[in-house]
């Protein structure tokens, strides 16, 4: 039997949400992805043939819950005042999104969303790869033109550490994490415009 | 092309704020930077805050800061050599961390007036206090009411109106119509007072056989208190309720009402008074006898808290004051307030009576009973000035009359006094001296600036005998 695009998309489906279901009420680490499989009606090795690996799944939620923080920061960009405000704003909308996700992070932030991983999966590298664009597309917006590599490795670095901070982070409703955005970001922003007056040299210098 | 990871670690160093010493990076970052293992008492002591110990500096800078604003008129005094010591080691740090001891010395010595490069230094560390931008105070209002500022409120100013204990005032008003001040709370400095302080206390132990042990002790704990009082929004939204109903229309003066099912410990949301402070109504040149019934009605509503209410209003900065356009005047801030327990209150009670009598022989019995002076010859110095700091802070309420509070001389006087007291390192005596001095010396400088002439015996007896306390 040919197994057509549609009924593919369909089991992939199927996967990721088992893997939701069984993620939220037994952790990541309890479940195994013969689990998976069993809940979402497949073969085990049937889920091979869509996810490498249980980090793979994972990394399909993150960027899922991504994609979706993304569609929400579009509906309320141009309200902020300042690349700052925006760039908070946008992690924070992400923070939301990925709340669920919150005590499973741990394993991504330590291998494919490492700032110094070297070889990442595919969902991984387009969930990095968009959020940079849109960080990249805002300091734009806000006349800070385009951000060079160091910068947005930089940014990542920092954002990464934001995220580390919040999957542990015990304050109630995590608003040291808030307080943390606050000071990333703005530390982000402060070398970046200490960058740009470096770089630009001053009337009358060669 | 990525930049190498020794590229990264220099940057993420630049990044740094420069007057951070220590990298405010969350850990796993922070121990890429293999930092060198901290060996002196003071880098230790830097290590020990966490991310938000800046703000928690920045709050209390803020707050003393707010006592010297304006305050051109007064003279400055010279800093003493360990002062001088203490502001080069705040400067370099230029973070509180450790210095939060400093700061306390700096209360309990000079309540309410500073040299000049101290204050300076304040300024510049003031300005580090970061205010929230409208993402930020979103999150802030959804995680502590539950939803965004725009669907809880009819309508939401997003810029802020005035700065409040780490936090910021907002204009908003409620889907029922009415126009509300909306104060939020820059988020986690509550949790990081408190363990800052407990860290602090740790590092300090070493120092606990110290002369000044016992002092500086004191002057932490009245800082922490303070501190923790003033961070948690739900106690001052009580105080609120609890003050707001002793005050009635024909004493024309106004506390706002809390809308608690908008208030969390991070949110107060209360009326709004629309009025100007102390600076912007002094400006307008009002007539003697305006400013003489603002200074009753201040002096009124303080009465009024502690006769009726069994309250000592521990804040006392002209930012806590409206002076409204009908002549009515508005407290609007009740971030620190001290109850008066019934022992304290018995006590108060004597000294009181032994104070208003203006005989000098009273007036050293109660410095006595108050800061337990014995008969050793030691204490004789101490005693003198108690006495005479005493006699200086009484004289408007045992002299017949009206008193004017606008005389320069006196003022210096009240200032030379205090300033001996501290320079002398003289304990206060009760635990709550430095709160009850503080208080004395906001109302007298207050006092001072409107040049006010009143009688303050006429209505201290007023309130006291509306409640029962009898002449």
């Amino acid at each position: 039997m040919r197994v057509t695009a549609e009924t593919k998309a369909a089991t992939r489906e199927q996967i990721v949400d088992a893997a939701r279901r069984l993620f939220a009420a037994n952790g990541f680490g309890a479940t195994t992805t013969r689990a998976i499989a069993r809940a979402a009606g497949i073969a085990a090795g049937t889920l091979f043939n869509y996810f490498a690996t249980k980090d793979a799944i994972l990394a399909c939620l993150a960027a899922d819950a991504a994609a979706a923080a993304q569609l929400e920061f579009e509906k309320m960009t141009g309200q902020a005042d300042s690349f700052e405000e925006d760039l908070f704003g946008y992690v924070a909308v992400g923070l939301r999104k990925l709340k669920p996700l919150r005590k499973h992070l741990t394993v991504l932030l330590e291998t494919a969303l490492c700032p110094l991983a070297a070889t990442t999966a595919d969902e991984v590298q387009s969930l990095r790869l968009a959020h940079l664009e849109t960080v990249a597309c805002l300091a734009r917006k806000h006349h800070l033109g385009e951000l060079p590599p160091m910068a947005l490795q930089l940014y990542w670095t920092l954002y990464m550490g934001v995220l580390m901070f919040w999957v542990t982070d015990g304050s109630p409703k995590q608003e040291d994490t808030l307080a943390l955005l606050d000071h990333s970001v703005a530390m982000f922003v402060g070398w970046l415009r200490r960058e740009g007056k470096r770089e630009t040299p001053a009337e009358g210098e060669p | 092309m990525t930049p190498s990871l020794a590229d990264l670690l220099r940057e993420l160093m630049r990044a740094l704020p420069n007057d951070t010493e220590a990298p405010s990076l969350p850990e796993p970052l922070a121990a890429v930077a293999l930092r060198p293992l901290p060996v002196g008492r003071w880098q230790r002591l830097s290590l020990l805050g966490t991310l938000q110990a800046k703000i928690a500096a920045a709050y209390a800078f803020y707050w003393i800061r707010s006592w010297f604003q304006n305050a051109e008129d007064w003279e400055r005094l010279r800093a003493a050599v360990h002062w001088r010591t203490a502001l080069r080691l705040l400067d370099s740090m230029g973070y509180l961390r450790g210095a939060v001891m400093k700061v306390g010395q700096t209360l309990a010595s000079f309540p309410d007036i500073v040299p000049r490069e101290f204050v300076e230094t304040l300024d510049r560390l003031y300005f580090d206090a970061p205010p929230m931008h409208w993402s930020l105070l979103r999150e802030m209002v959804r995680n502590e009411l539950g939803d965004d500022p725009e669907n809880i409120f009819a309508s939401f100013d997003r810029r802020a109106f005035a700065a409040a204990s780490l936090g910021q005032v907002h204009r908003a008003r409620l889907t029922t119509g009415e126009d509300v001040a909306v104060k939020i709370q820059y988020p986690s400095i509550a949790r990081t007072i408190h363990a800052d302080f407990g860290n602090l206390y740790l590092c300090l132990l070493p120092g606990r056989l110290a002369k000044e042990w016992e002092q500086h002790k004191k002057v932490l704990d009245d800082l922490r208190m303070r501190l923790e009082q003033e961070t948690d929004y739900q106690a001052e939204g009580r105080f609120l309720a609890k003050v707001r109903p002793l005050f009635h229309d024909q004493d024309g003066i106004v506390v706002p009402r809390v809308y608690p099912q908008h208030s969390t410990a991070k949110v107060l949301t209360m009326e709004r008074v629309e009025g100007v402070h102390l600076d912007q109504y002094l400006a307008s040149n009002p007539p003697q006898e305006q400013r003489d019934e603002f200074a009753r009605k201040i002096l009124r509503a303080l009465y009024r808290m502690a006769y009726a209410g069994r309250l000592l209003y521990a804040d006392l900065h002209p930012g806590n004051f409206l002076f409204l356009n009908d002549g009515r005047l508005g407290v609007i801030d009740f971030g620190f307030m001290l109850p008066i327990d019934d022992e304290l209150w018995t006590l108060f009670q004597r000294i009181e009576r032994a104070l208003r009598t203006g005989r000098r022989d009273d007036r050293i019995a109660a410095v006595k009973e108050w800061a337990w002076i014995t008969e050793d010859p030691a204490d004789t110095e101490r005693l003198r000035l108690c006495e005479e700091y005493t006699a200086w802070a009484w004289r408007s309420r045992y002299e017949e009359g009206p008193f004017d509070f606008g005389d320069e001389g006196d003022f210096r006087r009240g200032i030379e006094l205090l300033t001996e007291l501290a320079m002398r390192h003289y304990s206060p005596g009760r635990p709550c001296t430095g709160v009850i001095l503080r208080m004395d010396f906001g109302v007298r400088s207050l006092l001072y600036r409107l040049q006010a002439r009143i009688d303050t015996r006429a209505i201290a007896k007023e309130e006291a005998k509306s409640h029962g306390l009898g002449p």
